[in-house]
């Protein structure tokens, strides 16, 4: 039995499961644009309540918010090879299976969790707006998209924001899933790197500390850009 | 200028608007009152579709649009002709005092951004804010925001201004000066119809006083006429419980 907590070999996992960062990063990244996409338009079709769609969009969210991110990405990992295949069957093409790297499993599956969510932000802080705003547009004989685009849709951001930001910190915790469908991110590099030791303690800790530096670093930049979009509302004195 | 016929609205079972005829000639200054629930407020909304009503037709400076058939392009057009200044003043939140004002020059009379400020500031002096240009609707006195949403409403160039209780969520000290504002517009030949019980505007700057009761329209006349000579007797209750008289 060695040491019981050894130090210089979690320094020395810390290159390796950094380089993996990028990775995480990538699919956050990727994830959070397309969902912050896919739930403003969920948002847009129950807003204003597009029939056929907002059945299709309820479906969805409800979907996606009542299954594990992990059920999702293997459901995506195994099916969208299977449907693939079954288009390939049916109508002759030639889709190749294999040539999709797994990342992009994990971005589809990822992005479809995600945006489900935010798409009940978006559209939470848009009634959240007060009819007057609309009424007020109207007024002055601004069209719907008009108002949308000038009055509604940037206070409802600037509404959104926190909820958002919490999104984007969950995605982040979530990518740790992808090694699961073979991706290599920081949690499977640091699985990899600890297996040869047998000493999965100090990577796990290495991984911890480094999505906490992650999440602490956006967290900040949300707490300026928050500033940013609030700067027309008068601040209570605390 | 305007003419409004056989107005009805109801909302669920309650028939607010039971059709509402009237005339309005161009420079007159409306004044509409009546008891809560008498659908004051929802006609004045019905003039630029803000409500919807169930029938009848509505002029204003040409445009008509029937309730039955109105389209996009008629709703469009009626809105034109009108600006309303709102008892809640209903500023866009996110925009400064003078975007405010500009929105709608920039974005429905598309002016380039120099002349619509230039216009802009104009109207904010008009209504004594010059110095309040850059300052967001949340750091303005209640009496500061009620004047930049007249302004607003000035931009528009309407053929009638609609104020819906514009002094009713004020402090009685910014009355004073939302007041003088609408006296001066009225003074420029502006057709307005206000609904509001402020008496002092209705005495001073009123031509004309509607009361209107359950929908219907129970006196129409000069204010000497409806508060001194009601001629039904549910105006003259209304008007003593409502201390007008």
């Amino acid at each position: 039995m060695g040491k019981i907590f050894d130090l210089s070999f979690m320094i020395s996992t810390i290159p390796p499961i950094v380089g993996k960062l990028p990775v995480t990063l990538w699919i956050v990244f990727l994830s959070g644009a397309i969902a912050l996409v896919l739930g403003f338009l969920v948002a847009m079709v129950r807003y204003f309540h597009v029939r056929i769609l907002t059945q299709i969009c309820k479906v969805y969210v409800s979907f996606m918010r009542g299954t594990p991110a992990m059920v999702q990405l293997l459901v995506a990992y195994y099916g969208i090879p299977i449907f693939l295949r079954a288009i390939n069957a049916s109508l002759g093409t030639g889709f190749s299976v294999n040539g999709i790297p797994a990342v992009v499993f994990a971005v589809f599956a990822l992005s479809l969790n995600s945006g489900a969510f935010m798409s009940e932000t978006i559209r939470g802080a848009m009634l959240a707006i007060n009819a007057g705003q609309l009424e007020a547009c109207y007024s002055v004989n601004l069209s719907t998209w008009q108002a949308l685009r000038r009055i509604i849709l940037p206070q409802a951001f600037t509404n959104a924001l926190p909820a958002l930001g919490n999104s984007f910190i969950s995605l982040l915790k979530e990518t740790s899933l992808v090694f699961y469908i073979s991706v290599i991110d920081m949690m499977a590099q640091a699985k990899i790197t600890g297996s040869r030791s047998y000493r999965f303690f100090e990577v796990y800790i290495v991984v911890a500390l480094i999505y906490w530096a992650v999440c602490f670093l956006m967290e900040r930049v949300l707490a300026l850009l928050e500033r940013h979009v609030r700067r027309y509302e008068r601040g209570i004195v605390k | 200028m305007i003419s409004i016929r056989g107005l009805e609205k109801s909302f669920g079972d309650n028939r607010v608007l039971r059709g509402v005829n009237l005339e309005i000639a161009k420079g007159e200054i409306l004044t509409i009152i009546g008891p809560s629930g008498a659908g004051k407020t929802t006609l004045l909304r019905t003039l630029n579709w803000l409500d919807v009503p169930d029938a009848g037709t509505i002029t204003i400076d040409g445009a008509t649009i029937d309730a039955t058939r109105a389209t996009k392009r008629s709703i469009k057009q009626l809105r034109s002709k009108s600006a309303m200044v709102f008892q809640h003043y209903n500023l866009f939140n996110n925009k400064t005092a003078l975007e405010n004002v500009t929105e709608s020059l920039i974005l429905v009379r598309k002016l380039p951004r120099a002349e619509a400020e230039a216009r802009g500031r104009q109207l904010l002096e008009r209504v004594g804010l010059s110095d309040k240009c850059d300052t967001y609707p949340s750091f303005l006195s209640g009496g500061q925001q009620q004047r930049v949403g007249i302004a607003r409403a000035l931009a528009v160039e309407p053929k009638v201004i609609l104020f819906d209780e514009p002094t009713s969520a004020l402090d009685p000290e910014w009355v004073n000066e939302v007041l003088a504002v609408m006296t001066e517009i009225a003074r420029d030949g502006m057709t307005m119809i206000v609904v509001s019980h402020e008496m002092r505007f209705v005495r001073n700057v009123s031509t004309r006083v509607v009361l209107l009761d359950d929908g219907h329209i129970l006196e129409d006349g000069t204010p000497e006429q409806v508060f001194q000579h009601p001629r039904h007797e549910r105006a003259v209750q209304f008007l003593r419980q409502a201390d007008l008289q």
